[in-house]
């Protein structure tokens, strides 16, 4: 055990957790990695390449080295970084990345054959022979490749979302970030404020520290409590913000219950989008290490981390707390550690410091003008070499702090491809004034690290923000603090013979970017490609800086000249579960149910999703054991008496006005403005280029009031585009539109003795052939005073009603009619006895109306009227669409055991099946029971002049090859006299 | 009168209601719904004395409200008279309007709350729009779910959710889910 | 990204739909010698400038207006939005 005196750790609840199966003991306030430091564990994982052992890097997101596989069965998540995973009780981890124990990982011996492994070494070794590249190299590369391993599960966790519309996000919660919270909300914004960690504080929660004569964490508590008594102000820990977007829209997951033991029956967590008026990035900075031989040792780390563990954790990293720490730094934020380590009774060997004139801030060694230059120990760090002036000695150590200095955290103000500027006295890249419009950055984000620059930065941004969002602030004293000594020199590396990491995660040493440097993948974005430096989950947190660094002083360039780089999002990885939010499986998209879903259900309705309409497809009734018996009686019924479906998926739109008459006339191809009221007319729909999108009917109900049909499938696109032409083309035209489908359950009645079974229902409306004839439409009562709209239309080509009444009643009206019908076997029919009806009659849906389609195609030609214009007729007319020569017709099979299969091409009798002998294809197939065989219909060449023609049907995909004769595409009635009748 | 029995969105013969904390979700299956619309630059009538609202917002008087849909168009509702022919009801009252029945185009759920200040939980989880969109007399639409929806905030502690009635089934269970959410933990 | 609509003020772009170029506000008359040709233009020819650029947008999650938007492509900045039928009825 490592634990030391203090933090802020609860230490009265014991935790109980396992790591590889063995079972250890941590406290409330833990996360997974001081946990494991606490308990002496330093090696959690193997590298992604070399697989080489490694230890704790980080106490921050950025963490490169320790990536475990948290929880188990369908809760497994690889790459989580223990240095974010809060410790619960029965937390379950393992680490990865390796074939048998981790202490005896057997692929360590890639470590052997690093020289083989280099940079680029994917691109130079899987070149040849090129008959390998399916068959080996892509399996062995995959078989590599990643890093842990997926429950390959469904996620069991639930997901929220939500949105938020602050005057003020301010995003991060240390200093900066708590001052411009504070600033702003007592000036009366609305704030949200947001942090990755647990806790607000941010490196407040590491250093020891005063402010205002108060130990600062006292200062946080006090500003915390300020915060969430005002109503204004949203606190938002655990929750990354992790994108920006344009205008003001960020991205950002809270983690809600990933903490909580059992997740407490909540979400796991929330995806907010945060509209933002103004953003202040107060996201801190993230140290950066100093590249030497043998440096991605277990117990090596970095020294901000050190100081975090032994303030915050109250552990030290070594594995025996009695083992010697030392730091190696080449700044005076180095030394901090040291004394406190120093403070908190650890034995510090002492400072290595790379600079010449270096000296003690407290009671422990400098080296100073001295390098580390090399590590021992077999598992975890047992002692370093120290190089002064050329003269090397080896020193016992059990753990290595490392900084070279802080990166401000830009990455939230690059995601526009905003680049930050190099300053030369801070040694660092700062954000430059491309930040994302009503973007503001305060802090150590911009390289004002220190506790009293942040302060101030906290409140000087604020009022920036609070100027913008015109909102006066409120005058406060800037709370005092001491000014933390920060004096750096560049030092980037250790120059060495043997290995020195620059990006652990992707073991990309200081040798890689030599070679990339010699095969001149210079600059940055090659230099990425080429070494995979700063790619997978950490992104290249603490390793870019420093190896741009590297490779500026290999080509002899200053860094600005080398590059920069930046950043997309995410900040840290997200999960696909959050971002998908909310409902999965039969949730997973709305659904709409028809009027008659309950009657459909309590017939044991087979359904069919059509776009998000769930429409019963069949109604198997006892003993049919295969949905064509079913279907094919559903058809016959509606031949030869009755059937019943439910058609209300049809899109309706109510137009009205002065010029209702005069915009359809406009939008529909044929001649609507001489309909008459109480009548119906078949309408086609063009797009501006001529070809047809729609088809359907328009009644008119009344002077200056239609109802205009669309196909269910397009039911939003011609609305749209019927509003695009009212407010866009005419809009001098006095007409409203109304989407009304779903006010009305429409039933389609249809067979010869539809007639006979409506008039059961009718109130007092006579509805004989002379009465009410074909095309007639009129508002009416059925069932003793409900109000409704008959419609004499037909789709089946028989004898056909459509009846339309408020759809509350519409599941009602189905049983009724039903009931009424017995004595004609009135039968309820689905969408494949719609479809099979619909192809016997030759009528146009989807499967025709394919965007390509021209009016002459599906032989409606003559209805575009040349003697208006409207939406298409003039494109209708050019020379491609005048000429085109595919005609609709039907086929039947010749031997009528035969099928006739959708998509099957048109190939002439003798002539080969390719594409140069294309006659048409197939668009629509059923069996039909009136004909007694498989029938089709489909585009033919000059069809319309083919009748009795054998072609065939050619379905080369499967072998298919059907001989079928060209008929008319009405295979019912084709007079049209049963539906008039 | 009719003899048929007519069903709710949800597909039963009564309304369906349901506590969730401090939250209650109900269907209102008993409200009636109408579109009015005007010519361009016609005057607004004032059926029922209520003043036809601007952009965004709602009005009521008595048991009828109006709200605002798009340029020249609002929606008309009235509670309990989902079961009459409202439409014909109020193009007697602006017999110029162009209405169009709507009653079961549509069904309404209404959210309220113990206390003031819990429907803003409710409503940033539906709608992304600032909540100063949506205080007492706004109503909006927008999309929630891939859903369109209506949101008229009645009160402090009562909002209407207004979906097409098909998805009432969706809707539920949207709402359903943030409310369960919601109301365990108070 | 967010849209400002004349009625409405700030909306996410998440409620519009896009149909591009504000030019199709522009149909051509179809009585004119040259309708076909001019159709064949305002049909198929589109400008896609990198820059400032009118084009339209569906509030089909709202109130279903048109609006012309003039965004930067570049930026995203949106330095102007009207209604389209406004637009539409200047233009006659």
């Amino acid at each position: 055990m490592t634990r030391i005196q203090g933090g802020l750790i609860n230490r009265d609840k014991k935790l109980n957790f396992t790591f590889n199966g063995t079972s250890y003991q941590g406290f409330e306030g833990d996360t997974l990695a001081s946990a494991l430091l606490a308990n002496g564990v330093q090696l959690v994982g193997r590298s992604f390449k070399y697989h080489r052992p490694r230890g704790i890097y980080t106490a921050g997101s950025e963490e490169p080295n320790a990536l475990v596989e948290l929880g188990t069965g369908a809760r497994l998540e690889p790459n989580t970084r223990a240095t974010v995973v809060e410790l619960f009780e029965g937390l379950s981890a393992k680490s990865q990345n390796h074939m048998g124990s981790l202490e005896r990982d057997l692929l360590a011996v890639n470590d052997l054959m690093s020289p083989f492994l280099a940079a680029g070494f994917y691109y130079k070794t899987f070149m040849w022979p090129r008959v390998f590249w399916e068959k080996v190299y892509e399996p062995i590369i995959r078989k590599a490749a990643g890093l842990g391993s997926l429950s390959m599960l469904p996620d069991p966790d639930s997901y929220d979302r939500g949105f938020l519309h602050p005057d003020l996000l301010v995003i991060g919660g240390g200093a900066a970030g708590l001052m411009a919270a504070l600033t702003a909300a007592r000036a009366g914004a609305e704030v949200v404020i947001a942090d990755e960690d647990s806790r607000l504080g941010g490196r407040l929660l590491s250093e020891g520290g005063m402010i205002d004569d108060a130990p600062a964490l006292d200062w946080v508590a006090c500003v915390l409590d300020e915060l969430s008594s005002m109503t204004n102000v949203k606190l938002m820990a655990r929750t990354t913000v992790f994108g920006a977007y344009d205008h003001g829209i960020f991205g950002a997951v809270e983690r809600v219950s990933e903490h909580l033991a059992d997740g407490g029956g909540k979400v796991r967590q929330t995806y907010w989008r945060i509209t933002a008026k103004q953003t202040i990035l107060a996201s801190g900075a993230t140290e950066r290490h100093i590249p030497f031989a043998d440096n991605d040792r277990p117990g090596i780390m970095m020294a901000g981390a050190m100081r975090s563990y032994a303030n915050r954790w109250a552990v030290t990293p070594q594995r025996d707390n009695k083992a010697p720490v030392a730091i190696f730094t080449n700044n005076d934020d180095g030394h901090r550690t040291a004394m406190t380590l120093v403070e908190k009774g650890v034995p510090v060997l002492g400072v290595v410091d790379a600079r010449a004139n270096a000296s003690s801030f407290g009671e422990y060694e400098t080296f100073a003008n001295a390098t580390v230059t090399g590590s021992h120990g077999r598992k975890g760090l047992s002692s370093i070499e120290v190089t002064r002036k050329g003269s090397a000695q080896w020193l016992e150590c059990g753990a290595l702090g490392v900084s070279g200095g802080w990166n401000p955290n830009v990455h939230l103000a690059s995601h526009h491809r905003g680049r930050p500027v190099w300053n030369e006295d801070k040694l660092t890249f700062v954000p430059d004034n491309n930040a994302p419009k009503g973007m503001l950055i305060a802090g150590a984000a911009r390289g004002n690290g220190s506790t009293r620059e942040a302060l101030a930065d906290g409140v000087l941004i604020a009022k920036q923000a609070l100027m913008a969002l015109g909102i006066t602030p409120v005058s406060a004293a800037v709370p005092v603090a001491g000014e933390e000594a920060s004096a750096i020199e560049a030092f980037w590396h250790v120059p060495a013979k043997k290995r020195a990491w620059v990006d652990f995660q992707n073991d990309v040493t200081v040798k890689d970017i030599k070679l990339a440097h010699q095969e001149n993948m210079r600059p940055v974005e090659h230099l990425k490609r080429w070494t995979t430096l700063g790619m997978a989950t950490d992104q290249g947190k603490t390793s870019n800086v420093t190896a741009l660094a590297v490779m500026a002083e290999l080509s002899s360039q200053t860094i600005p000249e080398t590059g920069t780089t930046i950043f997309r999002p995410p900040y840290t990885p997200v999960s696909m579960g959050v971002l998908g939010g909310g409902d999965t499986g039969a949730n997973f998209r709305p659904h709409r149910l028809t009027p008659t879903d309950t009657f459909a259900k309590s017939q044991g309705a087979v359904f069919t999703e059509v776009g998000q309409w769930m429409r019963a497809q069949y109604f198997p009734q006892e003993g049919e054991t295969h949905w064509r018996q079913s279907v094919d009686r559903e058809a016959l019924a509606v031949r030869s008496s009755v059937g019943i479906c439910d058609v209300t998926t049809l899109g309706k739109i109510d137009v009205q006005g002065k010029d209702a008459g005069e915009f359809l006339h406009r939008v529909y191809a044929n001649m609507m403005g001489t309909l008459k009221e109480g009548m119906v007319r078949y309408g086609l729909m063009l797009r501006e280029d001529g070809k047809l999108y729609d088809d359907g009917t328009c009644a008119r109900l009344g002077e200056n009031h239609y109802v205009v049909t669309t196909t269910t499938a397009n039911a939003g696109i011609v609305f749209q585009r019927m509003e695009f032409a009212r407010q866009c083309l005419w809009p001098d035209l006095d007409v409203t539109l109304i989407s009304t489908t779903d006010a009305w359950a429409q039933f389609a009645i249809a067979g010869p003795n539809s007639r006979k079974l409506l008039e059961r229902v009718m109130d007092d409306m006579d509805i004989s052939n002379e009465a009410f004839p074909f095309m007639a439409c009129r508002a009416t009562t059925v069932c003793g005073g409900l109000r409704a709209r008959l419609f004499r239309i037909s789709f089946s080509g028989e004898l056909a009603f459509e009846l339309a009444v408020p759809a509350r009643y519409g599941n009602a009206l189905m049983e009724r009619l039903l009931n009424l019908g017995k004595d004609l076997n009135a039968t309820p029919y689905g969408t494949e006895a719609l479809g099979v009806l619909r192809i016997e009659k030759g009528h146009s849906t989807g499967n025709e109306l394919t965007g390509q389609t021209t009016a002459a195609m599906i032989g409606l030609g003559k209805m575009v009227s040349a003697k208006k214009d409207s939406i298409g007729s003039i494109m209708s007319r050019r020379e491609g669409l005048a000429n085109e020569t595919l005609r609709l017709v039907g086929f039947e099979p010749i031997d009528s055991n035969q099928p006739v299969v959708t998509g099957s091409h048109l190939i002439n009798l003798g002539d080969p099946v390719d594409l140069e002998h294309d006659q048409g294809w197939i668009t629509s197939a059923a069996y039909s029971p009136h004909v007694g065989s498989s029938i089709g219909l489909g585009y033919l060449q000059n069809g319309d002049q083919r009748m009795g023609e054998e072609i065939v049907a050619a379905n080369p995909l499967e072998g298919q090859s059907v001989r079928v004769r060209v008929v008319s595409a009405h295979f019912v009635d084709p007079k049209g006299e049963r539906l008039r009748d | 009168m009719t003899d048929l029995t007519p069903i709710t969105a949800l597909g039963a013969s009564a309304p369906r209601s349901q506590d969730f904390g401090a939250y209650t979700l109900r269907e209102n299956s008993a409200l009636a719904l109408v579109s009015l619309a005007i010519a361009r630059c016609a005057t607004p009538p004032t059926p029922f004395g209520l003043t036809l609202p601007s952009a965004g917002c709602c009005t009521t008087h008595a048991d009828y409200t109006a709200f605002w849909t798009s340029p020249d168009q609002w929606m008309i509702t009235a509670e309990n008279l989902g079961e009459t022919d409202f439409a014909a009801t109020v193009q007697n009252e602006v017999p110029d309007a162009r209405l169009t029945e709507q009653t079961d185009g549509w069904v309404a759920f209404d959210i309220t709350a113990e206390t003031d200040g819990q429907i803003g939980a409710v409503l940033s989880r539906v709608a992304n729009l600032p909540l100063i969109d949506l205080t007492p007399g706004k109503a909006v639409r927008t999309g929630f779910d891939h859903m369109s929806i209506f949101l008229v905030r009645r009160s402090e502690r009562h909002v209407t959710v207004i979906v097409m009635r098909t998805l009432a089934v969706t809707l539920w269970h949207a709402l359903e889910t943030i409310l369960q959410r919601l109301g365990d933990t108070k | 990204m967010l849209i400002p609509h004349p009625l409405l003020g700030l909306r996410d772009a998440q409620e519009f739909t896009y149909l591009g170029d504000a030019n199709l506000l522009n149909r051509p008359d179809p009585t004119a010698p040259d309708a076909e040709a001019a159709f064949c233009d305002y049909v198929f020819l589109r400008d896609n400038p990198a820059g400032k650029h009118r084009e339209l947008w569906f509030h089909e999650q709202g109130d279903r207006s048109w609006l012309v938007v003039t965004r930067d492509t570049l930026t995203h900045e949106i330095s102007d939005v009207e209604l389209a039928t406004d637009v539409a009825r200047r233009g006659k």
